[in-house]
């Protein structure tokens, strides 16, 4: 209630005749430009010139002047007077009377036309003809009647009546709308239709009825109980009413503020929230209308004027009541006369004001909101939590300040709680504008308070904010996350700042279990990282604390480099060997690595791995208790690495296969050095495993022709039947079973030779069936091919000697077709067009030189 | 009169609350508006609130229901749409005066307004203390809309409502909804077929 919209300024402070001595009262007045007009009651018109002037210091003073007088001769008071500048007119009431005096010396004017009986007349102020030379007024007679006039500079023209059922007291126009208080009720008059439209009822003996047009098509009446009622020219109301005091004397209204007057007070209330802003103590008040805008004021005795207070001064102190919302609701509705931009600029200010206040008062949904559309600068708010500016920050308030607070603390008052309300504020709010308009500029500002906030609470986000484009500043967030030991993160932003030497070393310590942070992800994080880590130097500073944790995991450091990393002489896998020299698990990842993966083909990983390989093995079954399986896995890689390579050095391991009598690294050994009778001997004899020697035909034969392959099988077939074999009983069956197995493939005369004389022919019946009807079938094959070679041919010669066939006369006449000269030689090029060339001139025999026809090509082979 | 479009600019219906002094009228609509039960000063005069219902605008009129604002509330019921006509379930004369003082205030709303009978505080009633039946108030609320088609409405207009638990009371303000404003979905068909219906002699002309 404390709002100041208006100030009451005096204007007229001693009205001409008016002394204490006479009698005489002001009983009316009107305003119209610097014209004021005021009637007494005792039948007088007084003409003042009014001038407004403010002072150096903003005040407004006004100046007035007596222009003149004019006794009306009636004995009695002024009723009612209103200038119509449009016609040089003021029309007076007196007497009941309706009359017109010139505007500027107060005669009365030509023609004297005059309406009578009349209570109470008003002007309608939109009018409905488009003469502007002409004033419409209605009157309320005396009778129960109304009436409706237009006035011109010297004629009054009856345009119609109306007739009620009670004779009206006051009344307001608009439009073709009139709206009347009667004796009992208000109601609204269509002069256009003829319709009454009753309102409510009112107690006209103890109260005063008003009627005050307050915008288009709308009026605000006194209602019982003190209330103001808003009624549009339908009949209806659109806004709820207003609570102000008992009998009320006048109203006024100026948006958004209507005014209210009674013996003791004038109310100022907004329209926006019907709420009483402001109350002006003021005995003795006559009259009291706003006039193009202006409230002017009458007692007695004098003329005031309320002189609205700037919105701005009325808006800070709505703000220091810490009242934001009315400040806001007022700052939109204030008619402030500014360009937008300058508007905005004031508003966004007040918003940032409302923000802070609430921030203080804890709303702070409201808070943020207002943060936000005031574009507050966040640095603002982020001062208010002590320790949350980066160190380096020199940012001072703005100055005038915008709010009145020390710092969150002194907010919460000690409130652990509290504080901690704040602080989730100001996470969310960081959160919320990092990365739109608001927070342009304040980067750091932001990441490092949101750092810190973090960090105090442990939040997962701590470690995104560090990881994805962070403006936090490392010296002040070190401090702050090792005082809240959030280790991963402080190595994390070392790492984000490129001191990757600090953060291995924090993450060291991490994995050796000093220090603890349980958003730490692991020991294999690391690893990725150092895999990833250009700087090779350092890489080496911490491979060898790497591979004392785990060797297997640490190989990656090596393994895993990113693809696209540049060769460097400091991680040439010879280095990386040499190195690796004590970490026999770590060498054979890391040539695996080497072999496998990057295909490297030098003998000396090969070599190397098939070494590593074979002595794992041999070291496997040395030892006691070694599970079987175990040296089964061993040797299986063993023989992939000997069957999958052809680089390793073939002599050496199989040297020291046969040492250990390694049957079936052996027979692979073998097979690389193309010695595969031995090598299949040794499958057959040594771990008779026959699928191993058929699957080793095919292994060793893929990639050669087909010939290889039937050799290859043969020597099997011939292993099998080998005669100088004691126990060839036994590889009967295999053998029989290789002769008709699907997948062999024999040269038939050649295993006749071979098949021992015993045999007999029930056991060979299959593959013999089969040979006979393969090799059929290949010969039937070949006769179709010959004979459909043969027809090719002879349709080729048939071609050929139908285009020979057809004379070609060639004489000196007939030129080249393609350079236009004779023929000198006999020899020359026919196409099948018949276009003739030189040889020299036949470019491509398949395409005609002359036309671009293609021949086709397969006709002429 | 008016059409209910053209009284206000902004709203597309208007719906007032009319019935006894402290039966909880004002409650009932801020639970509605707000979603909240708090305690209210008695209203004086009246207090309006503006409700987005889908595409629509719908001005909520709470009148105060102390006897000497009686003529101000007649002239709120100007152009109202659909009423609510409020009780205390606790309290029979708050029944009375809905018949005796309140349903003639409605003279001055549309003539096809919904008056919808609701009866208030639920939560503080006890069965067996029942003064007013259902069954006789749902014969009530049928007795004074019989001037209107209810066919297309779900149920009576009558219903037992809680502002403090917020039992049932959105339910009486879709209902009168649904009666005032026309269903978004049947209108828009219906302008399709407008616009086709002006498109078709133009186009017809165009190519003489």
């Amino acid at each position: 209630m404390s709002i100041k919209a208006f100030e009451l300024v005096p204007a007229i402070e001693r009205v001409h005749r008016m002394s204490e001595k006479t009698k005489a009262q002001i009983e009316c007045m009107d305003v119209c430009g610097k014209n004021l007009y005021i009637g007494t009651t005792d039948c007088f018109v007084l003409h003042y010139m009014l001038e407004e002037r403010s002072n150096a210091s903003g005040k407004v003073l006004f100046h007035s002047n007596s222009q003149g007088q004019k006794h009306l001769a009636l004995k009695k008071p002024i009723a009612q007077l209103k200038a119509a500048s449009a016609l040089n007119r003021i029309l007076v009431l007196c007497d009941n009377t309706v009359s017109m005096l010139n505007m500027l010396d107060l005669e009365p004017a030509v023609g004297g036309a005059k309406i009578k009986g009349v209570t109470q007349f008003c002007l309608n102020e939109s009018p409905v003809g488009n003469n502007p030379f002409c004033v419409e007024v209605c009157v309320a007679l005396k009778k129960k009647q109304v009436a409706l006039y237009t006035i011109t500079e010297d004629r009054i023209n009856h345009v119609k009546d109306m007739s009620l059922p009670e004779p009206a007291s006051v009344i307001s126009m608009d439009g073709h709308v009139v709206c009347a208080a009667l004796l009992s009720q208000y109601c609204m008059l269509d002069y256009e239709t003829g319709q009454q439209t009753d309102l409510f009822p009112i107690d006209t003996e103890h109260m005063r009825p008003l009627v005050k047009r307050v915008s288009r098509e709308e009026f605000l009446l006194t209602g019982p109980s003190a209330l103001g009622m808003f009624v549009t020219s339908e009949g209806i109301s659109q806004r709820p009413p207003l609570q102000w005091s008992e009998n009320l004397i006048s109203v006024g209204y100026v948006h958004p503020y209507i005014l209210a007057m009674n013996d003791e007070f004038i109310t100022v209330h907004s329209i926006l929230d019907q709420q009483q802003k402001q109350a002006i103590p003021f005995q003795g008040g006559v009259i009291m209308n706003d006039y193009d805008g202006r409230i002017f004021i009458a007692s007695t005795k004098e003329i005031y004027s309320l002189v609205p207070v700037a919105w701005e001064k009325q808006v800070q102190g709505l703000l220091a009541d810490k009242r934001t919302q009315e400040a806001l609701d007022l700052t939109r509705n204030a008619n402030h006369g500014l360009t937008r931009d300058n508007f905005l600029k004031k508003f966004k200010r007040i918003q940032q004001q409302a923000a802070f206040i609430e921030f203080s008062r804890r709303n702070l949904a409201e808070a943020q909101e207002l943060f936000k559309n005031g574009q507050v600068d966040v640095r603002e708010l982020i001062s208010l939590y002590p320790r949350l500016m980066p160190s380096t920050s020199n940012f001072q308030r703005s100055v005038p300040g915008l709010h009145e607070i020390a710092d969150v603390n002194q907010l919460a008052r000690g409130d652990k709680q509290v504080v901690e309300e704040y602080k989730n504020f100001l996470r969310r709010y960081l959160e919320d504008i990092r990365g739109t308009v608001n927070a342009r500029g304040f980067k750091q500002e932001i990441d490092v308070a949101l750092l810190k906030l973090y960090a105090e609470i442990n939040s997962p986000e701590l470690l995104p904010l560090i990881e994805v484009d962070s403006g936090c500043d490392l010296k002040d967030c070190a401090e702050w996350l090792e005082n809240y030991e959030r280790h991963h993160s402080l190595a994390m932003l070392c790492k984000y700042h490129g001191d990757n030497d600090k953060a291995l070393n924090i993450w060291s310590r991490l994995v050796n279990g000093d220090i603890k942070d349980d958003l730490f992800p692991g020991f294999e994080f690391v690893v990725n990282f150092l895999s990833n880590l250009s700087d090779h130097d350092l890489v080496w500073k911490y491979v060898e604390w790497a591979l004392e944790k785990d060797q297997e995991l640490s190989i990656k450091i090596f393994t895993e480099r990113p693809a696209q990393e540049p060769p460097s002489e400091r991680l040439r896998p010879d280095t990386v060997i040499d190195y690796l020299h004590r970490y026999p698990r770590a060498v054979v990842s890391y040539l695996e690595y080497l072999v496998f993966q990057k295909k490297l083909e030098k003998e000396k990983y090969h070599t190397h791995l098939a070494v590593l390989y074979l002595e794992n093995v041999l070291n496997l079954m040395k030892a006691n208790g070694v599970k079987k399986e175990h040296i089964d896995m061993a040797r299986s890689k063993l023989r992939t690495m000997l069957q999958v390579s052809n680089l390793y050095r073939v002599q050496l391991i199989l040297g020291k296969a046969k040492e250990q009598e390694m049957h079936a690294e052996c027979a692979i050994l073998y097979g690389k050095l193309e010695d595969h009778e031995k090598a299949l001997r040794i499958l057959v004899h040594q771990l008779r495993d026959y699928a191993a020697a058929e699957n080793y035909c095919i292994v060793n034969s893929e990639g050669r022709d087909l010939n290889y392959r039937k050799r290859l099988f043969h020597i099997l077939l011939s292993v099998y039947l080998d005669p100088a074999n004691e126990k060839k009983e036994l590889l009967v069956e295999p053998a029989i079973d290789l002769l008709n197995s699907n997948v062999t493939d024999f040269d038939v005369a050649k295993v006749i030779q071979i098949i021992p004389d015993t045999w007999s022919i029930a056991m060979l019946s299959l593959f013999l069936r089969r040979a006979v009807r393969t090799n059929m079938h290949g010969n039937r094959m070949t006769h179709i091919e010959r004979m459909m070679s043969r027809g090719e041919n002879l349709l080729v010669k048939q071609t050929s000697i139908e285009d020979m066939r057809e004379a070609i006369v060639m004489n000196e006449e007939k030129p080249c077709a393609v350079c236009n000269r004779t023929f000198s030689d006999p020899s020359f090029v026919r196409y099948p067009n018949g276009v003739i060339t030189h040889i020299h001139c036949a470019k491509n025999k398949h395409v005609c030189p002359v036309t671009g026809k293609l021949f086709s090509t397969s006709k002429q082979s | 009169m008016a059409t209910p479009a053209g009284a206000k600019k902004k709203a597309d219906a208007k719906v007032i609350i009319l019935g006894d002094y402290a039966v909880g009228k004002t409650s009932l609509i801020s639970r509605y508006i707000d979603g909240s039960f708090n305690p209210h000063e008695p209203t004086i005069g009246a207090a309006f609130f503006l409700k987005q219902w889908g595409s629509y605008n719908v001005a909520v009129w709470d009148t105060a229901g102390d006897e000497k604002y009686t003529g101000l509330s007649s002239f709120y019921c100007r152009n109202a749409g659909a009423a609510i006509l409020a009780f205390d379930l606790n309290t029979a004369s708050s029944y009375e005066s809905l018949w005796a003082r309140f349903l003639p205030l409605l003279d001055a709303a549309h003539e096809d307004c919904l008056k919808v009978v609701v009866g208030t505080k639920r939560d503080m009633l006890k069965e067996t203390d029942r003064e007013i039946s259902v069954d006789e108030a749902i014969e009530f609320s049928k007795e004074i809309n019989k001037n209107i088609d209810l066919s297309r409405l779900k149920g009576d207009p009558y219903f037992e409502t809680s502002a403090k638990s917020g039992y049932n009371v959105s339910r009486v303000f879709e209902y009168m909804f649904q009666y005032c404003l026309p269903d978004t979905k049947l209108q828009l068909p219906r302008d399709t077929i407008v616009v086709s219906n002006a498109a078709q002699p133009v186009s017809s002309r165009c190519s003489c």
